[in-house]
Order: C-alpha cells, then structure tokens, then sequence
C-alpha cells in the first residue's frame, strides 16, 4: 500500500468513527474533545498529505492548520458557554 | 541529476534547470498565486460563517442539542467518503503528472470528478429528504444554519468540480508535464480545500451535540 492509499484509509477510518459517534448517542464533553481532536487530525492529514503543504513555505501551511484548530477550538468554547461555563 | 525529492511520493529524476522548484525544503509553494488568493478568500469567508454557528450554538443550545437528530447522518458520511476519495483520486493525478504519465493523470482526474459529483447528488437528495421531514430553512435555528452552512459549500464544490472538469481538458489534450503542471496542482489545491472545510461542516452539523 502506497502512502497516498495509507492516507485515504486513516482518513476513512476517522470518519468511520466520527460516523459512530453521531449514532451511539454521546453528549457532553466527551463527544465535543473528541470531534475536535477528529477535526485537528483529519484536517492535519488532508494539509500535510493531500495538499503537500508539509513542503510548502511554513506559513501556507500554519495558515491552513489555524483555519483547522481555530474550529476545532471554537467548537470547545461554544460548548463551554453554552453550559454556562 | 538526480536529487532527493521532498515528496512524498517516488523520488523525482529531475533536469538541473527545474531543480531550483523542488530542491529546497519549505520552499516550494503548490499550484500558483492566483489559486492561494481563492483559497484565503474562502477559508476567510468560512471562518466567518463558523463564527455564526458557533455565536448561534451558544446562545440556543437546545436547538443544536436536538438538530443533528433529525439530520440524516448517513448523506453527511457519504459526503465525507466522496470528498475524501476524490481528493485522493487528485493526489494521485498530481504523481501521475510528476512522472510525465498523462493519460493515467487524466484517468485520476476523471475519477476524482465521478466521485465529486456524487457531492451534488446525494445533497440533492438528502435535501429533498430534509423538505419530505419538514425540515427546511424555517424548522429552527439550527436548520437556518445548517442550510446557510452546507448550501454554500456546495456551491464552492460546484466551482471546485467546474476546476476538475477544466484540468480534465486540459490534460487530455496534453497542457500538463512533469516540467508544468501548476494548473492542474491548483485545481487540486482549492478541490483540497473545499475537504478541509467539509471535514469542519460535517461534524459540526451531524455529529455534536
């Protein structure tokens, strides 16, 4: 298996388990670290691996993963205020 | 010349006059200008729209508590394979160009627009899904988002696909080669990108709660 179809299959099996999470009922907390880590990770790994920012000069790439870990953070703050945290 | 390539796909036997692209690591910047321009304009305009979901979340959270319950998860999962299969069919027709295999690029091109138009495909029908359950742009505050949301990625999909169709020409009649293929590596980028945004949309929409 090629490093491309490595990819592919990680990210495939990420959405498998995000597909899980939706269905198996989980609120809270738990539910919303984990998205936002599935988030930062499959977005890490279409940056780095389908688009070849790895190589690209540093900032395009810290541009695309701020995009990323700014979601994946929101989706934390907005889950803390709307606990009343 | 032979020089160790920074990609990561099969080393490059590459001419001393193209070293000077691929030679330095961090420094090879993907596609062109013109394409990066698109991309910020885009990943800018998404923030902002994420800024209203989240604004929106934190200020009705019973709304989106229940949303995604009545969304039907299996369109946005098939979104995500479709995406990510498609985007995988572009990485390899970037190698393919690389190696000066043009036909085979244009093969990955192809498949990576069948598995894109499975996108509009399957959005038409969960939509048609969503009206059949009464779930249309006045079902809530949830829903308003959600349409505003995933109506206007797919409308950066339809461009993106309009992208593939372009490279797909373009590389059928032979306009890319290992020595230039940019165009086609920007119509890749910006594909990228419309799945990065996507990879944010789905479980924002589907999955939290």
């Amino acid at each position: 298996m090629g490093h491309a179809e490595s990819i592919w299959l990680v990210l495939i099996s990420l959405t498998g388990a995000g597909a899980w999470l939706a269905e198996s009922g989980h609120v809270g907390w738990p539910l919303t670290l984990t998205v936002a880590a599935l988030i930062a990770l499959k977005g890490r790994l279409v940056i780095d691996h389908y688009m070849e920012l790895r190589w690209a000069p540093r900032r395009f790439r810290r541009a695309l993963l701020a995009f990323v870990l700014i979601a994946a953070a929101c989706a934390i703050v907005s889950h803390a205020v709307a606990k009343g945290m | 010349m032979t020089f160790e390539s920074p990609l990561p796909f099969s080393a490059l036997s590459v001419r001393k006059a193209d070293a000077s692209l691929i030679s330095r690591r961090n420094d090879r910047l993907p596609g062109n200008a013109g394409i990066w321009v698109g991309i910020f304009c885009v990943l800018v305009e998404f923030l902002l729209l994420f800024g209203v979901y989240f604004i929106a979340k934190a200020h009705h959270r019973e709304a989106f508590l229940s949303g995604p319950d009545k969304l039907a998860t299996v369109a946005g999962v098939t979104i995500t394979l479709l995406l990510l299969t498609s985007g995988y069919g572009m990485v390899k027709a970037v190698a393919a160009i690389r190696r000066n295999e043009r036909r085979t690029a244009f093969g990955w091109v192809l498949s990576a627009m069948f598995f894109g138009l499975g996108y509009p495909l399957v959005k038409f029908f969960e939509i048609r899904w969503n009206i059949a359950h009464g779930i249309d742009g006045e079902a809530g505050i949830f829903y308003t988002v959600y349409y505003y949301l995933t109506l206007n990625h797919l409308v950066h999909v339809s461009w993106g696909l309009l992208g593939l169709c372009w490279v797909a020409l373009r590389t059928y009649w032979g306009a890319y080669s290992a020595r230039d293929y940019s165009g086609l590596e920007a119509a890749a980028l910006y594909w990228h990108t419309t799945d990065v945004i996507w990879l944010v949309i789905f479980p924002l929409f589907y999955v939290l709660r």
